[in-house]
């Protein structure tokens, strides 16, 4: 565990150092939120049924939220530490390889939670209202900053596997149909019924619901359930196939 | 771990239980193919006695970082067995780290941390925490002569100062083995002495030294014994002192057109005193027994051949002559980023 700690921290002190990192990833979900409750405020006022009395950016909220926390920082990170012949001095050491993992972790969920907290501060002061209140804000910023660590395990998983810069950079695009095939504009049933079926398929779909009855309807515990586990599966998966890959890393 | 003699049927020949005990490094028929048959290390064998600094020179892609690697427990060998400290490097790997220090080729430095941060994270890693960590820093950054930049970020070091880190990175622990996979390559004369200083005193202090090299000056100073590999096999080992009086006692260099190499061969057999001759190039190395009484005679049968020789030169024999002897072309020079007091390929 100390190693984990040991290493978590000096990640953590890389994003704090490493600004120019964070900032572009914070761009995009503000832009999006800006120009998307610009375009479509009218379209969908506050009277319209699936926002039940809120604005439309608060419906926008949880989009720009997984826009600011799924990211490859911690891929691109991890590949510019194996370029650099820094990942062979780890290797090297006496540690658990996981703990290389599980410290770039640390450094995402701490990434996450500043950039969730960040982005939930501006659609607040773009007018949204949070139902379930500040209880619900922490939990919302933990949820999107775990749904980043979750997601992070993809890109560790790119870095180890293709050990290119490039690839680990692409990586994150493949972001984009993950976070478009889903109920991102309007609900489930406002879709056409090919993006309906693709969005029930698509997991993150469950994270974005989650997170905006926390912003609209209040506590919705069935949602809530199912937006954790989506997270908790997605984590298990992403980080358990990262682990799998350095725990093999150059041994055959 | 030390009971059996068989212990490792991935062996063709077994390490015993005297190399396990007796030597820092032991290896035996080690071998590393990669994809697509590449065959960078080919059955090498070799023992490193404790305390001993050892040179492991050879020219770029004779396969001196695929053996460190594999050493360091970094790359499963393909064949053969290897261990380090009396630990066997696949089997006990995780035992082999905590008594290796290892400062490979890249030096491997995270450019963001300070130069104190790195150091104190890498004691931690070693369970050197706390106010231990934080007082073997500092006689780590007094060692390689760097607590003024302590506390700059190490993308702001020199080359030197980033090889003087990587070093103490590796030294943390007070290894029993130290790996040093080419430590002084691109650094400038003053940078690769500071180093031979420091290889100097850590060895003093009892770690046995791998050290690799293409620099021959830095094996023949530096190194109680080397091994010279080339293409992925050992083709000379000794002390540099043994290998050098192997080769005679004078080196008698006789430079001529390519084209009359052969035809100087056959005007040079028989001279007086010769004990080997090897071609190269441009021209021939006549190991002698008295360079300077054999030049008359080298000269006279030139002319009588009417061979025109550009140079002639006697030196007593060097690494780079042993390196000609084993392989048939000289180390010295194949690197136009070499030295000017080292020589290397």
């Amino acid at each position: 565990m100390t190693e984990v700690a040991l290493l978590g921290r000096r990640a953590v002190r890389e994003v704090v150092r490493y600004p120019e990192a964070t900032i572009p990833t914070l761009f995009i979900p503000l832009f999006f939120l800006a120009v998307n409750i610009g375009q479509v405020s009218k379209t969908f006022p506050s009277t319209t049924p699936f926002l039940k009395g809120e604005g439309y950016v608060a419906f926008q909220l949880p989009v720009s939220l997984m826009f600011a926390v799924a990211t490859a920082t911690s891929g691109l990170a991890l590949v510019t530490e194996i370029d650099l012949g820094y990942f062979d001095k780890l290797l090297v050491a006496p540690i658990r390889r996981s703990s290389i993992i599980l410290g770039r972790l640390t450094a995402d969920l701490v990434r996450g939670i500043a950039t969730s907290t960040l982005v939930l501060l501006v659609g607040i002061a773009l007018g949204a209202r949070i139902r379930t209140g500040v209880a619900g804000a922490v939990v919302i910023v933990l949820l999107a900053a775990l749904f980043g660590v979750a997601y992070a395990g993809f890109g560790l998983l790119v870095a180890l596997r293709t050990r290119n810069v490039q690839a680990t950079q692409s990586s994150f695009l493949l972001f984009f149909p993950l976070l478009f095939l889903t109920p991102n504009f309007v609900p489930f049933n406002r879709l056409s019924p090919l993006m309906e079926t693709l969005a029930h398929i698509n997991p993150v779909s469950y994270v974005i619901v989650g997170l905006r009855s926390l912003v609209i309807d209040g506590w919705n515990a069935g949602e809530l359930a199912v937006c954790i586990l989506v997270i908790v599966a997605m984590g298990i998966v992403l980080t358990g196939l990262s682990l799998r890959v350095i725990a093999t890393y150059d041994r055959s | 771990m030390l009971e059996t003699m068989d212990y490792d049927r991935r062996a063709d020949r077994l390490l015993t239980r005297e190399d396990l005990t007796g030597a820092a490094i032991a290896a035996r028929s080690l071998r590393r193919t990669f994809k697509g048959g590449i065959e960078a290390v080919r059955d090498i064998d070799l023992t490193v006695s404790r305390g001993e600094v050892f040179g492991f020179l050879g020219p770029n892609g004779a396969g001196k970082t695929t053996t460190v690697r594999m050493l360091c427990t970094l790359l499963p060998p393909t064949a053969g067995t290897a261990a380090v400290a009396g630990l066997d490097v696949v089997r006990d790997a995780a035992d082999v780290r905590r008594r290796i220090g290892v400062a490979l080729q890249e030096i491997g430095l995270d450019p963001v941390q300070t130069g104190r941060e790195l150091l104190e994270l890498q004691c931690g890693l070693y369970g050197i925490t706390g106010e231990r960590g934080r007082r073997r820093t500092g006689e780590l950054l007094d060692l390689v002569g760097l607590t003024e930049a302590a506390d700059r970020r190490t993308k702001t070091y020199s080359g030197g100062m980033k090889r003087r880190l990587d070093l103490a990175t590796a030294l943390v622990h007070s290894p029993e083995v130290l790996f040093l996979d080419e430590p002084t390559t691109g650094l400038d004369p003053a940078s690769r002495l500071t180093i031979w200083d420091e290889v100097r005193r850590i060895n003093a202090d009892g770690a046995t030294v791998f050290l690799t090299t293409q620099y021959l000056e830095e094996a023949d100073k530096l190194c109680d014994r080397l091994a010279i590999i080339d293409n992925g096999r050992i083709v000379a080992e000794g002390t540099p002192a043994q290998l050098k009086a192997e080769m005679g006692h004078d080196v008698v260099s006789v430079s001529v057109d390519a084209s009359e190499v052969a035809a100087t061969e056959v005007a040079l057999a028989g001279l007086p005193g010769l004990e080997r001759v090897v071609a190269e190039a441009d021209g021939l190395a006549l190991y002698v027994e008295d360079g300077a009484s054999s030049i008359p005679e080298v000269v006279r049968r030139l002319e009588r051949e009417r061979i025109r020789a550009s140079a002639i030169s006697v030196a007593r024999p060097s690494l780079d002559d042993v390196f000609l002897k084993a392989t048939g072309r000289r180390l010295e020079g194949q690197d136009t980023n070499q030295p000017t007091t080292g020589v290397s390929s």
